[in-house]
């Protein structure tokens, strides 16, 4: 059993209060920000997941498709089915009871919809379309009034009437909404008429116009064509209209169209409210279960067919939260990295001014393990309340601690004191005279050399690993090799330079004895002996760089999110016309925008997200502009997006030239390939230039307004300069404006983003104050020496005065390396690491935003903090000093 | 008396206050003329090093007056004692104090330095103090590369670097073995006769009061010329 000489313990720790209580606020700090950080990933991804999932809206919703019963009557023909609205109900009865609990608490009662093919109206007009929709909830219809004529009732008294498959197209009592007639100038008791893609006629037949109680209905979320026209719903330039059926017309529109022609579908919006992370990813599963087929379960109805890109939603999202998680890991790692090494510096600091009194208690007869364990009760008094505290802390402002981080983080701290203390003091009273044999002074002086180029080797070459790693594979798990690439980059690196510093040192010292200033020679002298010390350099650098690191980091994300939003938005402000909006026609509203006070360039273009192009007999899917290109390359030429290239004109017949941009390189400069458009026609296009690329997506293509030919009817207004917003916002004001600064302020305070922003800053600041503080504990270690020496120096006649300068002089090399060596090496890791961390998926960018490196900012930060830093230090060191006499300094030393 | 080239009058230096006080010095009185080298022999705890320091402008005594080559210590500020230091006053210390990363002829040529004197000059005067010690031939060699005599011999050429009045030494054999430490009082012994210095050593050793021109005792802070 080994005795515990608690007096010493006690005394120890009060000699030493000021360095262990730095430990215990370093250990308490950190396990803070360890253990608080990923809760906090956890809630800022359960809003992320929140939020992805009501911006998904539509995308998310979950719907069911029911196959028809046959319907053949007992002659041959079909059979009307006048309880066909209560059948439609029960399939949304059925698809319910086949949602598992995680999906069902996820998700809003259902809406159940019967749709009829999108049907061409034959009215003389271009490309508008009609299709009959049928929509009900558990609370049934949705509530109207009918402002004129009436509700669409039965086309026959008949109730059971079988009708025969090749007779005359049965007629259907729909109803429309005020906007939908207006736009249409129907009015009850017209025909709307309509034929499907055969050319086969349809009677659809207007009984009355109605006006929706609450256009915010979700009864309604299925087919909001049928309250407003939709634009492009059927292809490039063309406009849907909607006609709402009844539980009494509904029989007759099943009658009227073959069993292909109408879909049942059940549509479940997803339900953010109590959605998390945790939730998502389980539903992504069972949906995922859903979608895979009806052999899954014996109960499952094969009937119903399941649809929905909720799935595809959740795994960007799990994309997204995971480049996150990334970014997060790497910083942490970096803080627990330096703060490692400062707490090294701490235990040092503990070391010398503890040798003395140690190799005392071991003269008097200490054990070293009885030491080794008196030390590490001290160690563990000061670590584990401190790393409580930071976790308490955790707790009050994260609402949670994870361990992950600061259960290995605490042990190494517990573990690194008493190591410490213990290794001196058998240092000390080892036998330790150098052996007078040259060939073995020799011989440890290489032993010594060998070790130092194995641990630099070592670290090194995990450093390397890691790199490779992180380059081939990316960041995967929270504790990951790769994660720990920037960290180890930079002690690699910081140690080689470390390591280099007696050159550096040496050389300052020839040049000092050159020179005539003897105050440079002491400076010089006392700088090449602390040089040899290798932790402190090594501790300031790689702190400092790896706090460039995170302001990079940051400065990266901040440019793509700016770049980001200038690729969404194409301008300072964008209008997305809508047909029914009242606002007139695009060149009308442009020209009002035009002609606003801080407008300065105003674009109208047609844009059709996801155009099928046709190339090489395959579908290319593309986002489609058209637009006055000479125009368009002046907006341009006013932001920061990509230049347009020149268009040649398009040759009378010839194909219409085009500019082209995909990912995969399907459609390049020189290819020939077309558009088709509704009416069974298509434009003949050949890629004459490369595009740039213009919104979110990668693909793109680019073709001049007048080439266009009829089709052209713009639907998208750009506009820059100040007044841009206002000016649209005024120009259509039943029309929706995308404002750039709003946008990337939406983004920048989306809850990943604004987290990770937050994570960079507060990193970068924790490791600027941690490469301080062992810088300063490095130099109280040092001090003492330092002190008695510049005593020594005094006896010689060295002026008080000038001892200042000779201390500055001492401690300069390590500020020195960190000023010239961090910032250039924090770009460097930031060049090096910032790719595969996926920062795109942050910033909505097509690409990976460019490493911005804040030069000014970490050169500014670090050469001021060093600056102010190193003459306070000699400052505090000087003037805890000025009443002792010269006698008492040479003394006790110090 | 006035030719005194040390005066030494009434010195009290007490440390602590109260019970715990520790009177070092006592009333001392004593003086040193030019040229001669006087040891100053007591037990371990006497009060060598305080007088020491207290003629040398190190510490300060509570009362009385030391006078060094002329010029009353008690009279000149930190700038002043430390003009002293460098013109009039050198130190030999028993941990010898060079600057470990210099060759032994640049730490000789420290004091020269700090008095700005001309390189030419300064390595002709260092190369000649090196050969006064005998360590003409290790000149380029650092301390740690040197026996501690060797080192205490360059720490000696350091001192007298800058032609001071004065040289004090405390136990400057105190970590030397018995043979080394002779030679090296040997040498101060030589020193001071070629360089005209004066010369205040403190030791305990008996032996090496055989060497100095005179010895003043000093027991408990009391000194008996
Ligand atoms: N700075 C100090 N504080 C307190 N006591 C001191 C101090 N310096 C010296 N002393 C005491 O003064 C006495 C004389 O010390 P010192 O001059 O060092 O003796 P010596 O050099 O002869 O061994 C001793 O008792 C010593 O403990
Ligand atoms: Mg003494």
């Amino acid at each position: 059993m080994i005795a515990l000489h608690w007096p010493s313990i006690r005394g120890r720790a009060r000699a030493d209060l000021g360095p262990l209580l730095l430990v215990a606020l370093v250990v308490a700090a950190v396990v803070l920000l360890a253990g608080a950080t990923p809760p906090l990933i956890r809630s800022t991804s359960d809003d992320a997941t929140r939020e992805a999932v009501r911006r998904a809206a539509d995308d998310a919703a979950v719907r069911v498709e029911a196959e028809w019963p046959d319907d053949y009557g007992p002659t041959g023909g079909r059979l009307r089915t006048p309880e066909l609205a209560i059948d439609v109900a029960n399939v949304g009865t059925r698809a319910e009871g086949e949602l598992d609990e995680s999906l069902r608490s996820a998700l809003q009662p259902p809406v159940t919809s019967v749709s009829s093919i999108s049907l061409a109206i034959t009215d003389g007009s271009v490309q508008r379309r009609l299709q009959l929709e049928y929509l009900s909830t558990a609370t049934g219809e949705p509530a109207v009034t009918w402002v004129a004529g009436r509700a669409p009732g039965a086309s026959t008294d008949d109730e059971f009437r079988e009708i025969p498959l090749n007779g005359p197209p049965w007629p259907v009592q729909v109803g429309l909404s005020e906007t939908d007639a207006a736009a249409l100038g129907v009015k009850p008791g017209d025909r709307i008429p309509v034929q499907d893609e055969q050319r086969n006629p349809y009677d659809v037949r207007v009984t009355g116009v109605f006006r929706p109680a609450d256009v915010n209905d979700p009864v309604w979320g299925p087919a909001p064509w049928v309250l407003q026209p939709a634009a492009n719903r059927d292809g490039f330039g063309s406009t849907r209209f909607g006609a709402l059926l009844t539980a009494e017309s509904v029989p007759d529109a099943r009658l009227a169209f073959r069993t292909d022609q109408l879909r049942r579908v059940v549509r479940f919006d997803a339900d953010p409210a109590g959605l998390t992370w945790e939730k998502a990813q389980a539903l992504a599963a069972s949906v995922a279960r859903l979608k895979g087929g009806s052999a899954v379960s014996a109960e499952r109805d094969p009937s119903l067919k399941w649809s929905t890109q909720l799935d595809n939603v959740l795994s960007d999202l799990r994309d997204q939260i995971a480049s996150t998680t990334a970014q997060a890991s790497v910083l942490l790692i970096a803080v627990l990295a330096v703060a490692l090494l400062v707490i090294a510096l701490a235990a040092d600091l503990l070391t010398h001014r503890r040798t003395g009194a140690l190799t005392t208690a071991r003269h008097r007869g200490a054990s070293l393990p009885g030491l080794a364990t008196e030390l590490a009760v001290e160690s563990l008094a000061v670590t584990v309340p401190a790393a409580l505290l930071g976790l308490a802390l955790a707790f009050v402002l994260a609402g949670g601690a994870a361990l992950t981080w600061v259960v290995p983080f605490v042990v190494v701290v517990v573990c690194a004191l008493p190591a410490f203390g213990t290794l001196a003091a058998a240092r000390a009273t080892r036998d330790r005279r150098a052996p007078a044999n040259r060939s073995a002074r020799h011989w440890i002086r290489r032993t010594e050399v060998i070790r130092r180029f194995a641990v630099d080797a070592a670290v090194v070459a995990l450093a390397a690993a890691s790199l490779v790693a992180l380059r081939q594979r990316g960041v995967g798990s929270t504790v990951d090799l790769p994660a720990a690439a920037p960290a180890l980059g930079a002690l690699a690196v910081t140690l080689l330079v470390a390591r280099l510093l007696p050159l550096g040192t040496g050389l300052a010292l020839r040049l000092a004895l050159r020179s005539r200033r003897p105050l440079a020679l002491f400076g010089a002298a006392r700088a090449a002996a602390a040089s040899s010390r290798a932790l402190p350099a090594l501790t300031l650098t790689a702190a400092l760089a790896l706090g460039s690191f995170a302001l990079t980091l940051y400065a990266t994300a901040d440019r793509g999110l700016a770049e980001g939003a200038w690729q969404t938005t194409g301008a300072d402000a964008r209008l997305d016309l809508s047909s029914g909006s009242g606002s007139g026609s695009a060149d009308d509203v442009a020209a009002r925008a035009a002609a606003a006070p801080g407008v300065r360039h105003v674009v109208a273009a047609q844009v059709t997200e996801n155009a099928q192009f046709i190339a090489d007999n395959t579908a290319v899917p593309a986002r489609l502009i058209v637009v006055d290109t000479a125009a368009f390359r002046e907006l341009l030429a006013d932001t920061p997006l990509p230049g347009l290239p020149a268009l040649p004109t398009a040759t009378d017949g010839g194909p219409v030239p085009a500019l082209v941009r995909t990912g995969d390189g399907s459609l390049s400069p020189g290819v020939r390939f077309s558009l088709p458009v509704v009416t069974n026609q298509a434009i003949a296009l050949t890629a004459a230039g490369t595009a740039p690329a213009l919104g979110s997506g990668d693909d793109v293509v680019v073709i001049d307004a007048g080439a266009a030919g009829p089709e052209y009817e713009p639907n998208t207004i750009w506009a820059t300069g100040p007044g841009a917003a206002d000016a649209l916002r005024k120009a259509a004001p039943g029309d929706r404006v995308t404002v750039r600064a709003d946008l990337l302020h939406d983004r920048r305070t989306a809850p990943l983003t604004e987290g990770l922003s937050r994570l960079c800053l507060l990193t970068a600041g924790i490791l600027l104050a941690l490469g301080l503080l062992g810088f300063a504990l490095a130099a109280a270690a040092s001090a003492p020496q330092r002190w008695e020496t510049l005593a020594r120096l005094r006896t010689l006649g060295l002026r008080p005065r000038d001892t200042r300068r000779v201390a500055v002089g001492e401690l300069l090399p390590p500020v020195v390396v960190a000023a010239l060596c961090a910032p250039p090496l924090g770009a460097l890791l930031g060049w090096l690491t910032l790719g595969p961390l996926a920062l795109r998926l942050l910033t909505a960018q097509a690409t990976d935003p460019v490493t911005v490196t804040p030069w000014w900012t970490i050169t500014v930060v670090t050469v001021v903090a060093l600056a102010v830093a190193l003459p306070a230090i000699v400052a505090v060191e000087a003037s805890s000093r000025r009443r002792r006499r010269l006698s008492e300094v040479l003394r006790v030393g110090g | 008396m006035s030719e005194a080239l040390l005066s030494v009058r009434g010195v009290n230096r007490t440390f602590g206050a109260g019970p715990a006080a520790v009177h070092a010095l006592r009333d001392v009185s004593f003086d040193v003329e030019p040229g001669t080298m006087v040891a100053l022999v007591g037990r371990s705890g006497s009060g060598k090093t305080t007088l020491l320091n207290v003629i040398g402008g190190l510490d300060r005594p509570d009362s009385g007056t030391v006078v060094v080559d002329g010029l009353d210590l008690g009279g000149l500020d930190e700038d002043g004692l430390s003009r002293l230091r460098r013109e009039r006053v050198s130190y030999i210390f028993q941990t010898f104090g060079l600057i470990p990363v210099l060759s032994a002829a640049e730490n000789v040529g420290v004091p020269l330095r700090l008095a700005r004197a001309a390189p030419a000059e300064r390595e002709q005067r260092v190369a000649l103090l090196l050969d006064l010690v005998g360590l003409a031939d290790h000149a380029q060699q650092r301390p740690g590369e040197l026996s501690g005599g060797q080192q205490q011999r360059v720490a000696i050429a350091r001192a007298l670097a800058a032609s001071p009045r004065l040289l004090i030494a405390d136990e400057p054999t105190g970590q030397l073995d018995a043979e080394t430490g002779l030679a090296v009082m040997a040498l101060l012994r030589g020193v001071v006769e070629s360089e005209g210095v004066t010369a205040v050593v403190a030791t305990h050793d008996p032996v090496m009061m055989a060497l100095a021109d005179r010895v003043v005792h000093i027991a408990d802070g009391h000194v008996t010329p």
